[in-house]
């Protein structure tokens, strides 16, 4: 059977916009959208540009968009692809410019890799450990250290050490669309993996810290499109909730996020309900007040102002009670 | 008559009363009973595990239990209240440990989970439940000649390992209920893209940028007409639009509808029945044109 392959062209050097150029390639059993653009490549036109290396879904070079959404075009079938949009429309990733073609600079993507330190901080204080130890005479290896309890887990998720940072997720995440600055999702779900890292030697909290400045982890829009569309089924905004979790546990509570969070369980807490205005208020805080100030003037006179006393719930005390099984009451 | 529990989520019942009260108005119409959940708590807005994740589990593990003991399935009207009942639901059945642990606390208030309720969104429970051909039976009013944009957002999709109404990637729900009352769908990209509501009082300038573009392209496209499933999408869509057309420096001006206000004109609603004075752009215009069609 024969379909078309409709792939994104842009020469920067020679062209003035990007355009779209059609191929028609025969399918064959099993055919994937990166063998169908090899094809096209070696038998219709050798100038189309793409990444591609290992074909096995593991090196994350062939990430691009199939019919809208990123996928490792050597993970992907043809034939699911035609049977639903009856094209293979291919484009470069998002959030990244183009180099050529099907090829994006992922610079950006591998700078805010490297800004969350993604490796263990310091060294352990367990001196033992720091230093090379010669085994005398008769002495027997003691236990390696990671077979304690204590290093069972080591890093929070265990499909965090699964990504191949092949930018599927930060193409479609929703956050870096919105603020190009935003860390995004591979990023932050590596600074949680060595948040909950026993072996990681960050003395004050640093990691936490620096992940709640803006641009950082509260920027998340919890599109839920990294878990949906990454191809090795990780899920980094379940990451970033940790991370969210885990910063408010610990009392890092400066940026707005943390304090909208916060603001939304206490609300629950007290009345069992949403307290729009109040959250409002408290996340924001007075300049977030002043700046809402128009929209929430123009809504007021439309009539659509939440009540300003929330009416309990009924049956309030279970509610009350969950929290103190949590042992949430004072927080 | 389908009876569910009906769980409108606090925006509807605070900022968004017109979502509540043009679901009512539908439910009606189409033989649907919906019997209230008075002792229903928020869903955490879908930040709350970011608090404590067995909070989440408890406070929703209570509302799923509630319908139970009624042997109901819920219907929702937000796509986050969705997700979150959904999301609990998911863990409940299938973590034996979660499950143990929520019913611990809910043995002290006097019920129990066993995981059989359906968590359905209205534009779900329309589609499946009541049926198209029901629907197209009961509408006064054609919605012929208005170009539709149907805005799912996130919640309603996504993941799909929680919420399993639809193709993820190509999701047609919304478009073929369109096509029932008459409408034209209006096929644009950012249909199934994120409103920003999430990080409204966060970060405003991610917010809005994303809902303005979404609105821009759907304009660009000649939707008369935007229309969401979810009441936070539409604050995003709705009241914050003058706010988002200012951030990508853009003219917008495109009417948001609920989904329940949609089906709501074709079954006959007028303007004030649907709460349209509310809104922040005019459906006047709209209104307009659908006065003339009638079936």
């Amino acid at each position: 059977m024969e379909f078309k392959v409709r792939a994104y062209r842009f020469n920067p050097e020679i062209d003035e916009k990007p355009y779209y150029k059609e191929y028609t390639v025969e399918d064959y059993p099993g055919m994937t959208v990166l063998n169908a653009l090899i094809k096209v490549k070696s038998e219709l036109d050798g100038t189309l540009s793409f990444r591609r290396s290992c074909r096995s879904a593991i090196c994350g070079s062939c990430a691009m968009k199939i019919n809208g959404i990123s996928k490792l075009a050597c993970k992907t079938q043809v034939s699911p692809e035609i049977e639903k949009f009856g094209i293979i429309n291919v484009e470069p990733l998002a959030n990244m410019p183009v180099v050529r073609d099907l090829i994006v600079d992922q610079e950006i993507f591998f700078d805010k890799i490297k800004e969350i330190k993604p490796y263990l901080l310091g060294q352990r204080e367990d001196e033992a450990h720091n230093h090379f130890h010669v085994l005398k005479e008769g002495e027997k290896i003691s236990q390696p250290v990671y077979y304690k309890p204590e290093f069972q887990n080591l890093t929070g998720n265990n499909d965090t050490p699964n990504c191949i940072l092949c930018e599927c997720c930060y193409s479609e995440c929703g956050g870096v669309v919105g603020n190009p600055r935003y860390l995004g999702p591979a990023a932050l779900a590596k600074l949680y993996r060595y948040s909950e890292d026993p072996r990681d030697n960050d003395k004050n909290g640093s990691r936490l810290v620096n992940g709640s400045k803006p641009d950082g982890m509260w920027d998340c829009v919890h599109c839920q499109s990294c878990e949906e569309f990454c191809p090795k089924g990780i899920s980094p905004v379940k990451s970033i909730v940790k991370l969210h979790e885990r910063t408010i546990k610990n009392s890092i509570t400066f940026s707005a996020g943390s304090k909208h969070v916060v603001s939304i369980a206490k609300s629950i807490g007290e009345t069992g309900r949403l307290d729009e205005i109040k959250v409002a208020f408290e996340s924001g805080g007075i300049s977030g007040l002043i700046n809402d100030l128009p929209m929430a003037f123009g809504a007021g006179l439309k009539g659509k102002i939440p009540p300003l006393r929330l009416k309990l719930i009924k049956d309030m005390e279970d509610i009350r009670l969950a929290y103190k099984e949590l042992d949430l009451e004072e927080k | 008559m389908i009876t569910y529990a009906y769980y409108p989520g606090c925006v509807a019942q605070e900022s968004a009363k017109e979502l509540d009260n043009a679901t009512k108005f539908i439910a009606d119409k189409l033989g649907i009973n919906l019997i209230p959940m008075p002792e229903a708590s928020c869903c955490g807005g879908g930040v709350i595990d970011g608090f404590d994740k067995n909070l989440k589990l408890f406070i929703n593990g209570r509302t799923l239990a509630l319908a139970e003991k009624d042997g109901l399935d819920i219907m929702t009207i937000c796509n986050t209240c969705t997700l979150t009942l959904s999301e609990v639901n998911e863990e409940l059945i299938n973590n034996p440990e979660s499950l143990e642990k929520t019913n611990e606390y809910l043995a002290k208030i006097g019920l129990k989970y066993s995981g059989k309720v359906k968590v359905k969104h209205i534009l779900y429970a329309v589609r499946d439940d009541v049926g198209l051909d029901k629907l197209k039976e009961k509408a006064v009013k054609s919605l012929k000649g208005i170009n539709i944009a149907p805005f799912y957002g996130c919640h309603i999709l996504r993941p799909s390992s929680a919420v399993k109404f639809d193709d993820v990637e190509n999701p047609q729900g919304f478009e073929e209920l369109i096509k029932a009352l008459g409408g034209e769908p209006v096929s644009y990209a950012r249909r199934t893209k994120c409103c920003g509501f999430q990080t409204i009082l966060v970060n405003e300038a991610t917010s809005t940028s994303l809902a303005g573009n979404a609105i821009y392209e759907a304009q660009e496209k000649n939707a008369d007409v935007m229309v969401t499933p979810c009441p936070l999408c539409h604050l995003s869509l709705d009241t914050y639009q003058t706010v988002a057309a200012k951030s990508i420096n853009k003219k917008l001006s495109l009417p948001i509808l609920h989904l329940p206000q949609l089906i709501g004109v074709a079954l006959g609603g007028d303007y004030s029945e649907m709460g349209f004075s509310r809104h922040n752009v005019s459906l006047r215009g709209i209104m307009a044109k659908v006065r003339q069609n009638e079936i």
